[in-house]
């Protein structure tokens, strides 16, 4: 069994909607798979400090950080429209979580971008990007703070099919390359099938699977067989069927 | 059928639209036939004292209201606390209060036996101070509210994401927040700092003198007549509007 890295045992109430979540993974690539409406984005605001919890505790490499707030727990967050600083340019997007170390920081900005391939946009306006650059610059801001995780918020809805399978074999490299755990919250079966070293199933503010990618798609639970067979709540049989194309 | 439709709303568009623009094309015009009456207001020293009189007091009042009324904006903008509705309420009673009521209501606490002017080295009654509250009093509501729509314009995920790179909730203020709302607060600016050139009622109350510009009209309507404020009102109009127009031609070239 390998060592647990993330640890969230959560409850928060919405209003109408309530949180429960118990969730953990290793040092590894997670895909949240769940609904609209399941409560994937909550729980990484849950991880990023933006949402605090009623109850419960959120452990990080064994670091108790509930109630740290997010500039403190050194997370990259990706949120689902990338959130670029639309005043700033791709340059200063990217230098914003480096602060005092003024010496290094062009080099720094510099190294991250030529990695991500975007060295040839840093004078631009994020408004002037197309959605796969906005993605490398979102993930180069996340990147250049060394975070201990990065969450992804549906990182690839945004984008044309023919990005996305690019973008899907750069997150891998950065996984890779960087060496950093990756939440990544989806609702597409494709995504955790090409990404996932482990696939955690969310609904109805649950998380009613979880553990190695293959394990949890032979799961026996009946609702999880219902998610991935696009049965019950994920009835957008097309949306898969186009992610096929 | 849809070409009656555009037609009731050409001409009820218009019919309100030559409300506002008659009475000041009227007066200017009128006074084309009194010209040295025109002269005459132009080489007045008590006219342009009271011209910059209401151009320095409103925009001290302006000043005021940004740097009071930002942090409020982004309070009521972004958090939700206990009692915000009634601190909402309470920032639009300018708003509903009948301007010499106002004035009447700032006499009780800056006047000279008011909670604050009692005691305070700073006199307002009939002093600048008094002009720039009752004018600060009236305008405030319309700056909050500008500066408040353009930080809840603000996608909250910017600030989010600042906080997770490391910033404090200042930083992401000033950074983020701020520069963001730049348009919006000076859109508001200019609007409360109008509102504040054109009131009256709440200013004779607690500062007939020293004399803002509409005091003086209305005194010389009162004592002379209409030939001795009409040129008065002219000039104020005139350069009102071009102030007005040059500060939105600034705004607009910044947004291109």
């Amino acid at each position: 069994m390998r060592e647990v890295f993330l640890e969230v045992s959560a409850e928060k109430n919405l209003g109408s909607f309530r949180l429960d979540v118990e969730f953990s993974m290793s040092r590894s690539y997670c895909v949240v798979l769940g609904p609209t409406g399941a409560g994937k984005s909550l729980l990484l605001e849950l991880i990023a400090g933006i949402l605090k919890p009623d109850k419960g505790r959120i452990l990080i490499d064994g670091k108790d950080v509930t109630n740290l707030p997010p500039e403190k727990r050194n997370i990259g967050f990706v949120p689902q429209d990338y959130a670029l600083f639309p005043h700033m340019s791709v340059y200063k997007n990217i230098a914003y979580g480096l602060r005092r170390d003024k010496k290094g920081k062009r080099k720094k900005v510099e190294e991250i971008a030529e990695k991500l391939g975007i060295s040839h946009i840093l004078d631009r306006k994020p408004t002037t990007l197309s959605g796969g650059e906005r993605q490398r610059v979102a993930l180069a801001r996340a990147l250049i703070i060394q975070p201990k995780l990065i969450l992804l918020d549906e990182p690839l809805s945004a984008v044309d099919l023919r990005t996305k399978e690019k973008l899907m074999e750069e997150l891998k490299l950065v996984h890779s390359e960087f060496e950093i755990p990756i939440v990544h919250v989806t609702h597409s079966l494709i995504e955790a099938v090409t990404l996932a070293n482990e696939v955690a199933i969310m609904m109805d503010g649950k998380i009613i699977e979880k553990g190695k990618t293959k394990d949890v798609f032979s799961s026996q639970v009946q609702e999880v067989a219902d998610f991935l067979a696009v049965k019950g709540l994920f009835k957008k049989l097309s949306d898969v069927f186009e992610q096929w194309k | 059928m849809r070409f009656s439709f555009y037609l009731f709303l050409a001409v009820l568009s218009s019919i309100i639209v030559l409300f506002i623009l008659l009475p000041i094309v009227a007066t200017l015009s009128t006074q084309f036939y009194d010209f040295d009456g025109l002269l005459e207001a132009l080489g007045d020293k008590a006219v342009w004292n009271s011209i910059l009189l209401t151009y320095y007091a409103a925009m001290l009042s302006t000043l005021i209201a940004v740097v009071f009324g930002t942090p409020l904006a982004y309070l009521l903008a972004r958090y939700g606390f206990p009692g915000k509705s009634i601190i909402e309420g309470i920032t639009d009673v300018p708003v509903v209060i009948p301007h010499t009521v106002a004035g009447i209501t700032l006499l009780a606490v800056f006047g000279s036996n008011g909670l604050i002017g009692s005691f305070s080295p700073v006199k307002f009654v009939d002093a600048l101070p008094g002009i720039v509250v009752a004018m600060l009093f009236v305008s405030i509501p319309i700056y909050i509210n500008a500066a408040r729509e353009g930080f809840s314009s603000i996608d909250i995920r910017l600030e989010q994401v600042a906080r997770t790179l490391g910033a404090s909730p200042s930083r992401v203020f000033f950074t983020i927040s701020l520069p963001l709302v730049a348009r919006h607060i000076a859109a508001g600016a200019i609007m409360s700092w109008a509102r504040a050139i054109s009131e009256f009622g709440a200013i004779i109350v607690i500062a007939y003198y020293p004399m803002v510009a509409p005091t003086l009209i209305y005194e010389r309507y009162v004592s002379t007549g209409l030939s001795a404020a009409r040129p008065v009102a002219v000039i104020l109009i005139l350069l009102s509007l071009a102030v007005f127009v040059v500060l939105r031609l600034l705004l607009w070239g910044q947004k291109r």
